[in-house]
């Protein structure tokens, strides 16, 4: 924290001789009383408040439990992206790398494998990534595969399916499959700068170029991650709480066992629940009575990369087209390996 | 001031609405206990991150460097010019104050007030998330999302359990298996239970007692439920929490039941759902 003492800001009012070392802990002492603050309104406060109407509770419940669910995931991924940012030294990382563009996404997408966080998580890392200096292409396949081609989805996908009909296989590979087939589409894009976003094209040259120590340029990453991150993640619960509440579930599953139907479905479903990556195999094993194995695989491939929680985090970073690009891709891709799944078993 | 509301704000509001819940032991209304070691600290750590965020100065993360002027100070500041013009696209008001509207500010200003409704929007969802009380899902939702078909638990090999006759420990998910998937009903004839569960309309006189199973959290909740014929009278209301004691029975298409010998009204329990 001494560093960050020798560029001292020009004070805005010049009126009391403070110095830096009590201005310090003053305004600590600030960060600390208005967490104390919070913490007394939430515990007071609710008591006082009438219950909302039954269904208003219910979607907000459902977008709680989300966002409890996935705040430490997010923090992990926060975290993550401050050490590759800040903490990482220049070509730690990329001294390993293979050198061609198609290996360097091969090995990209495998990078899931040891760097456990589920899709929040995944976000703030990618953008880590990304401003470290890896290219749109190579960032967009990690962060395709890394949700499926994990340590944690593997272990509960097999935990639900073991090995039959194929769905755990079909689930790997379609993962890996998407990522870099969605890696090269967009490598072969003449522009990468154009796509990201505006906003995250000036935050990474903001980051750049931030002042101070280590310590300082870590806090200015939490800052500008958790804006980053945080509206997004609150509006697509919200979203995915509110779609649950209003679409009837039996709507979309009166076409449970058509085996052209029952995929389109539940893609479908997998885009509205948004259901973390770790868990959906055991949500959609109660399907598996009911609906083709087909149809289960493209609900496992289609929920962790393009649901509407995600679409809102990767908003953040990458334009609407590229999304749209990435939605078409997905869902297409995931649609013709349920069909063969669903032929062959 | 709004930047750091829309993150390090929402988060922390998110963190405390955490922990106040994990004090009071609410945790379980939201998420698997299971998964209480990861929320916790990390909900921890992201407040001590917030309150030493205080030390930076406000916009100072946004704040390009004016007292960065050490060294190659003609390369940075034409990077720096670079991005104010940027950022002065993004903030219309600072672009007029600084006398520089570009032509694209007229596009850009929708996308200000995109941005600003999807913050107000998401400040609102979060006030609410912190200022009202906490629930349990509804029996209403529990009904519609039952779709017919048991749920199915992560390696619990429920139906082998029970056939070795090891059910003393069974909610009403493992139950709702059990009769979903037994091929031998006849097994379970007799077997003596106690279940807690709220009510759901059935058929044939009987009344659903019905739970939602959690795997993870909430939103993956499923409903799983089993149909109890009461000894006497009707059966209560809809959505009321009862507890059960009674006996399985095969009915004659050779379905299972609970044939109830008592149906008692309790409040709601701490822990509504089952895992």
């Amino acid at each position: 924290m001494t560093r960050t003492q020798s560029p001292a800001p020009p004070p805005l009012t010049a009126r009391l001789p403070v110095s830096p070392a009590t201005r310090r802990t003053v305004t600590l002492g600030l960060g600390v009383a208005t967490v104390a603050v919070l913490f007394a309104v939430d515990a007071l406060v609710p008591g006082l408040m009438p219950g909302a109407p039954t269904r208003v509770q219910d979607g907000l419940t459902l977008a709680i439990s989300v966002l409890i669910e996935s705040l430490p995931f997010v923090v992990l991924g926060v975290v993550l992206s401050i050490v590759v940012q800040v903490w990482v030294p220049a070509g730690a990382i990329e001294r390993w790398m293979p050198r061609r563009a198609w290996a360097r996404r091969a090995v990209l997408s495998l990078l899931g494998m040891v760097i456990p966080v589920c899709e929040c998580g995944n976000v703030p890392f990618a953008r880590g990534l990304l401003m470290r200096g890896f290219s749109v292409p190579e960032t967009l396949t990690f962060l395709v595969a890394a949700p499926i081609v994990n340590p944690i989805v593997i272990i509960t996908t097999h935990q639900a399916f073991g090995f039959d009909d194929g769905v755990l296989i079909a689930r790997l590979v379609g993962g890996y499959l998407v990522a870099n087939l969605i890696g090269w589409i967009y490598s072969r894009h003449p522009d990468h700068d154009a796509l990201v976003t505006d906003r995250f094209r000036d935050t990474c040259e903001l980051v750049m170029h931030e002042p101070g120590g280590r310590w300082r340029r870590s806090l200015a990453q939490f800052v500008v991650e958790l804006r980053a991150v945080m509206p997004a993640l609150v509006i697509g619960s919200a979203v995915a709480g509110a779609v649950q509440v209003l679409v009837p579930r039996s709507a979309l599953l009166a076409i449970g066992s058509n085996p052209v139907l029952s995929i389109v479905a539940m893609m479908m479903l997998a885009m509205i629940v948004s259901i973390c990556s770790n868990v959906d195999s055991f949500f959609a094993l109660s399907f598996a009575s009911t609906f083709t194995p087909g149809s289960i695989v493209a609900f496992l491939l289609v929920g962790p990369l393009v649901d509407v929680k995600m679409l809102a985090l990767l908003r953040t970073t990458f334009t609407t087209r590229v999304l749209a690009g990435m939605v078409v891709t997905v869902l297409l891709t995931a649609f013709a390996i349920a069909v063969g799944v669903n032929l062959v078993a | 001031m709004w930047n750091r509301w829309l993150g390090v704000g929402l988060a922390s509001c998110l963190a405390v609405v955490t922990l106040g819940l994990a004090v009071t032991g609410r945790l379980a209304l939201y998420i698997n206990p299971s998964s209480n070691w990861f929320a916790i600290p990390m909900a921890v750590l992201l407040l001590a991150g917030s309150a030493l965020s205080f030390l930076l100065p406000l916009g100072a993360e946004q704040d390009h460097g004016h007292d960065h002027g050490h060294g190659d100070a003609e390369h940075s500041r034409a990077a720096r010019d670079h991005e104010h013009s940027r950022t002065e696209q993004d903030h219309p008001v600072a672009a007029g104050r600084a006398g520089l509207m570009s032509p694209r500010a007229g596009g850009r200003s929708v996308a200000t007030a995109i941005g600003v409704a999807g913050g107000v929007a998401a400040s609102g969802v979060m006030l609410s998330i912190l200022l009202l009380p906490p629930a349990s899902l509804s029996a209403e939702i529990a009904q519609t999302r039952d779709v017919g078909a048991a749920p199915l638990f992560a390696g619990a090999d429920v139906v082998s359990l029970a056939v070795h006759g090891d059910t003393a420990s069974f909610g009403v998910g493992d139950w709702a298996s059990v009769f979903a998937t037994a091929t031998n009903p006849d097994a379970f004839e007799g077997d003596a239970v106690t279940l807690v569960g709220f009510v759901t309309p059935g058929a044939h006189g009987a009344f659903d007692l019905t739970r939602l199973v959690i795997t993870h959290c909430v939103i993956d909740a499923q409903t799983a439920s089993v149909p109890v014929a009461p000894a006497t009278g009707s059966a209560p209301a809809t959505g009321a929490w009862v507890e059960v004691t009674g006996t399985v029975r095969s009915t004659a298409s050779g379905a299972l039941q609970i044939a109830a010998s008592g149906v008692k009204r309790i409040a709601e329990p701490k822990d509504p759902y089952e895992y």
